[in-house]
Formats: structure tokens, sequence, C-alpha cells
């Protein structure tokens, strides 16, 4: 059953890449459709999960990994379907079975030990998953920038120039993603914050290692810095375009690290 | 019933003779009444741009194309020697050949252009408003509107621009999104400066600046484009606000430099500067275009795209009339299986007409049964006549096969005698323009 997603993951993907390259209608439709049938199938298969555990299956980096893709599918949904633009499709379905190939190598469902039984947690980690599915669109959003920037610039008009919107058109879209994350991010840090404080007392050995020198809540500071800093860039200094653009994928390259490696092995704080 | 196009293009006749057998000139609606006034055609369009004068139409004389020749220089008053030599005529299949090469962009004098499909809707519509045309030339459109959605949608023929300033337009479009707001610097002041500033007025840019040398000469040349004229002394301010810059000056000298560009470009946080240099020598230094969020294009790149496109769009030519061709054969498809309806209606009225002689034949036997029996009666032989014929017909309107519908038509009108004498001659006539056709 957790493969199924990622058989829909991978289609969509192959969907969005044929649509890409050759630009048929019929495929941008069955793209979004396989999309679509992938998004369904994660939410019944964390449907399904929550059942069984009796909770959201948010606890530990694996599972937080899944809910992150699926927020990620569903808000590039969202933005398809309002925007009608699906160039960005075949960069987010990538990163979509890029990052489900960890749950669905490993799709048990963490108890969740009692220090995790606050509404504060959920908070959270939902906030924390949303931003970071923000900061991802901006990735992609800076990416193509570049490639389009790069392609006028050197007078090579070609594959993405065909393909892609307007600069502008990326670049406002850039800065919308990265305003949305951005408040989302600094929601999630303070909500975390509040709720360290409260499980202060608990015996639990993660709950004592809370602490702003942690690795994983440190290079989440980090990520808030960063992203603070091309937010006040933008409107103060007017880094948009191509520095913009360079800013919210390498911000974003931290927050995968903080993903995955710093996720699974570096922190003592948050490894449930 | 056989569709014709008759008409000239740019293929076939100079522009003179276009020009006086304009349609649209006297207005459409008033060609169309001429033309039902006297033609024997019972369904037409007529398609009039400046590119072509064409008349499609579907009757049943063969002898209308003849007749449709001659509306052309009756109407316009134009000399018939003038004209003859230059009209095409397409017969049956070949009719809706045209037409979809036509509404794809392939006829076109530049291919791929997307302005003819929307000439040919317009045409459409101004005859079927005016009820001119019926069954065939209706799907005859249709058919046509989606040859011309299906080659744009599916092939990359009417991609990219294949004119300098298609191409310098179609660039701002994608930096800037839309040129609606955007401002535009003119340097220089002579006809290329002129040309340029008339087209992008056309894209509705917000305002339009010039800047020469001589104040004055800047000032008559924004008096003609409802422009504004700034002293060359103003020069880096006018570039600080501009978005799009484009250099036509007669100097010998670049008069943008780098050092220049790059003292505005600190003046506008990352606004991105699109130099248009379509001066010949050079206007903006080279090294401009190393400047970040600058985007340099001289008239040689701005060429070399417009190349690009036009080999491109060659190599879409097979895609495009492989979708042709497909959507001719569905076409011819449809009205094979035309050919067959007169024989299924004939048919359904002989079968109607035994019917109705049989119940008049036994009318002294039925006379004492009560209204509802008689009702009844009707209703029940009726329906006997339909399931008997529902198989037959549903058979009949499937077959899309030349031979097979003369061999069905044949068959049928022998064993129930369908056809008169006249109708049956007809037939053989068509047969015979049918083999002369192929």
């Amino acid at each position: 059953m957790h493969l199924v997603p990622l058989v829909f993951y991978a289609a969509a993907a192959a969907g969005y890449a044929a649509h890409f390259a050759w630009r048929d209608p019929r495929t941008g439709r069955l793209a979004t459709s396989l999309l679509g049938g992938a998004i369904l199938a994660h939410t019944l298969l964390i449907g399904m999960q929550t059942m069984q555990a009796g909770h959201a299956p948010l606890v530990g980096t694996t599972a937080a990994i899944s809910a992150f893709v699926w927020l990620l599918g569903l808000a590039y949904l969202y933005v398809e379907l309002t925007t009608e633009e699906q160039a960005m499709g075949v960069f987010v379905a990538c990163l979509l079975v890029g990052l489900y190939i960890i749950p669905a190598l490993d799709p048990t469902v963490s108890p969740r030990p009692p220090v995790l039984q606050s509404p504060l947690f959920t908070v959270h980690v939902a906030s924390m998953l949303f931003a970071y599915a923000s900061f991802a669109l901006a990735f992609v959003l800076g990416v193509t920038y570049v490639l389009l920037f790069n392609e006028i610039k050197a007078k090579h008009l070609g594959f993405f120039y065909a393909r892609l919107p307007s600069l502008q058109v990326l670049d406002a879209m850039n800065g919308r993603v990265v305003s949305i994350g951005w408040a989302l991010l600094t929601i999630g840090i303070a909500v975390g914050g509040v709720w360290a404080t409260q499980v202060q007392g608990s015996p639990d050995p993660r709950a004592q290692a809370m602490s702003v020198l942690d690795p994983k809540i440190l290079v989440a500071l980090l990520c808030w810095g960063v992203y603070s800093f091309a937010l006040v860039a933008r409107r103060a200094i007017g880094w948009s375009g191509r520095r913009a653009a360079w800013l919210s994928a390498i911000a974003f390259v931290i927050v995968l690290l903080n993903f995955v490696p710093v996720g699974y092995f570096l922190t003592k704080s948050h490894n449930f | 019933m056989r569709l014709f196009a008759v008409g000239l293009s740019h293929r076939t006749a100079p522009v003179e003779l276009r020009e006086s057998v304009d349609f649209a000139r006297g207005g459409l609606e008033a060609a169309l009444a001429a033309l039902a006034g006297r033609a024997a055609a019972t369904e037409f369009v007529v398609l009039s741009t400046c590119n072509r004068a064409e008349i499609y139409a579907a009757g049943d004389s063969d002898a209308m194309a003849d007749a449709l020749g001659r509306f052309f220089s009756d109407y316009h008053r134009v000399d018939p020697d003038r004209v003859t030599p230059h009209l095409f005529v397409c017969r049956g299949v070949e009719t809706a050949r045209h037409l979809f090469r036509v509404a794809a962009g392939l006829d076109s004098l530049v291919v791929g252009e997307p302005q003819i499909l929307g000439q040919v809707k317009a045409a459409y519509s101004a005859a079927s408003d005016l009820r001119y045309t019926g069954a065939l030339t209706n799907r005859l459109f249709h058919s046509a509107f989606s040859v011309g959605k299906r080659v744009r949608t599916e092939t990359g023929l009417g991609e990219g621009a294949v004119s300098v300033s298609y191409a310098a337009i179609a660039l701002a479009r994608k930096i800037f999104g839309e040129l609606k707001g955007l401002r535009v610097l003119i340097l220089g002041a002579g006809e290329m400066a002129k040309l340029t500033g008339v087209h992008l007025k056309a894209q509705q840019v917000a305002q339009v600046t010039i800047a020469s040398r001589t104040l004055a000469t800047a000032e008559r040349l924004a008096g003609e484009l409802g422009g504004r004229a700034v002293d060359w002394a103003e020069l880096d301010h006018a570039l600080g606000a501009a978005d799009i810059v484009i250099t036509a000056t007669g100097a010998a000298e670049p008069v943008l430099t780098r050092a220049q560009v790059e003292r505005v470009m600190r003046s506008r946080r990352s606004r991105p500067l699109f130099v248009i240099d379509i001066a010949v020598p050079r206007d903006v230094e080279a090294a401009v275009a190393d400047l970040d969020q600058v985007f340099l294009y001289n008239i040689d790149d701005l060429q070399a795209i417009v190349q690009d496109n036009l080999a491109r769009r060659a190599a879409e030519l097979a895609r495009a009339d492989a979708i042709v061709e497909d959507e001719v054969t569905r076409f011819a498809a449809w009205m094979q299986s035309r050919e067959i309806i007169p024989t299924v209606v004939a048919l359904r009225q002989r079968f109607e007409a035994i019917r109705q002689a049989e119940l008049s034949r036994l009318e002294p036997k039925l006379s004492d049964l009560p209204p509802e029996a008689r009702a009844r009666l009707d209703e029940i032989t009726h329906l006997i006549v339909e399931k008997l014929l529902l198989t037959p017909t549903e058979q009949l309107k499937a077959v899309s096969d030349a031979a097979m519908v003369m061999a069905y038509s044949d068959a049928l009108n022998r064993l129930f005698r369908l056809a008169g004498e006249d109708a049956r001659e007809r037939q053989a006539d068509r047969a015979a323009s049918e083999v002369r056709s192929r």
C-alpha cells in the first residue's frame, strides 16, 4: 500500500517530463491527473495510518517527510490549477519522488511518546512542514528563473525560453511564496519554542535536549535568518530577480540538509 | 451535393489583382447576398483577406465552379480575362484539403501565422449568421477549425517570432511579462526610431520617451508618437526610469557605454533593463551585456532568432501536413457516408408508402373498427416498419468506403426499385465524374 503513492508520483514525474519536452496538452492533463491520483493515494495511506495508530503520523523524520511530500504536492497542485502554469511540474514532481523514496522504504508508523501529546506539537509540525513546502516551491521558481535568465542573457533562446513563464512572473511568485513560507516558519518556530518550555520538566531525554544549540533547532533558526534576509533584502535593497532566485535556491538546500542528514543523524532533540 | 472552392491567393495572383477582387471592402454581407441571388450553390462562405479571396460553396450542379469563377469578375466589374487565369478551383475532398491548409496557416505568406484561423472563423460566422451555410459547409468549416487548433497545439508551426520587431517584443514579454505599464526610451529620432516607436505604441506601453542629440528633432518625433522628449543631458535620469531602451542613432561611436549603464543600474535596484540596439554601426558597447540584470540584443542577434524560428517552423511542416491529411481522411469518410443518405431516405419512404398503401387497401374492412383500435393498428404497423428498417439504416450509415456506398445503393435501388429513371441516370453521371476526378 505504501508503494502505491510512489508509483503514482513517479508516473506523474514522467508525465510532467514528457509534457515539458513535447508540450502535448493531453500529456499535460494526464500528468496532472496522475499527480492528483498520487495525492489521493497518499491521503488514503495517511488516513489508514492515522486510524491504525490512533494519531496523525507526524512522529519522527520519516513521517514528517511523508507529510511534507503530501503538502508540497497539494500546494503545487493548487498553484497549477489556479495559474494554469504547468512548466514547474517536472521539477516539483522529481522532488516529490526523490523525497518520497524515504517513507516508502520505511512505512512503519512510530508510536507517539507521551511528551508529544500536545496540540502545540501538531501546530508546530504542520506550520513547519507548510513553510518548507512553500520554500520548495520557491526553490523550483528560483532554479527556473536562473535557467531562463541565463538563456536570455546568453542570447541562446531555446528549451526553457519556449516553456517557462516570464522572468517577471517567476520573480513575483517567488517573492510571494517566500513571504508565505517565512510567516509559517515564524509561527512554527515560535510554537515549537513555547511547547519546548512546557515539556522542560519531562523525563524524556529528547525534551531535555531542546536547546538552541541542538543542530536541528540551530539550522532551523539559520533558515529563518536566511529567509528573513531574503525578505528584507527584496524590499529594502532591491534584491529581486537573479539574486533572490539564487537565495531561495540555496536556502532550500539548507532546509533539505536540516530535514534529512541533520534530522536522522545529528539531532538529539528531534529524533522521535 | 458537392463541395467547391474557387478563388485566388498570394500564390496564384499578384497583389493588384487581389486588391481589385477584395470582397471585404464592400462588406461580406453584400457579397454573400449577391452570391445568393445568382449562383447555383445552396451553401456558401466567402473568405476575403489581404492575401486571398475565396468562395467555398456546396451545390448540385457541376457547372457551379464556372459560375463562381464568373462571379469574381462580375461582382467586382473586372475584365474576366484578367481574373480567370489566376483562379484556382477545388472540387470535393480537394476543397477540404485546401481549406484545412489555409486554416492551419500552411497556405499563408508567413507559414504558421495565427491570424488566418480567426479570419476563417469570421468568414464562416458571417455566412452562417445569415443562414447561407448548410450541413456540408458547417461540417467543413468546423473540421477546419479543429485542424487549425490541432496544428497550433500539437506542432510548433506557429511558434517563435518571424520578424525582427516581433522577436524583440516576444523577448520583452519573456522578461517583463506584460508590456502594458512599461516605460520605453528611444535614443535617436530617425526613421528607424520612428518605426520602432509606432510598433511599441501599438503594444500599449505606458510611456515612450525620446532622446536625441538635438532636442528639436526629439520633440518633433515625440509629437508624432504622442510621447515625451528629453534633453540628451538628462539621459542618465531617463535611463534610470526606463524598462526598455531602443537605440537607433546614426552615431559612429557608441552612445551608451558600460560605465554609464553601470552607474544607472545602481539606482535601479534589480529592475531588469532590456536594451535593443538596432543601429548600424552599434550604439551600445558590447560590454554592457556583462552587467547584471541587463539584457542587450542588437539587430544581428534578433535576426539570428528570426532565422532560427523560420528553420524550426520548416521542420514542423511535416507534422502539420500529417494532421491536415488525417482530418481530410476523416472528412472524406464523412462525405462518403453522406452519399448513402438519399438511398436511406428513399428506402424508408418506400417502406412507408407500402404501409400506407396496404392500410388504404384494407380500409373497407377496417371501417367498422372503433377509433382507438384504428390508432393502435396504425401504431403497430408503423413500429413493425421501424423495427425492420432499424438495422439496415444503422448499417448503411456506417458505410464510408466509396465503392461500398455505390454497391449498396445500386443493390437497394434494384431490390426495392427505389429510384426513378432520372435519379438512376444522375447516379451514373456521378459515378462517371468520380472516375474522371481520379
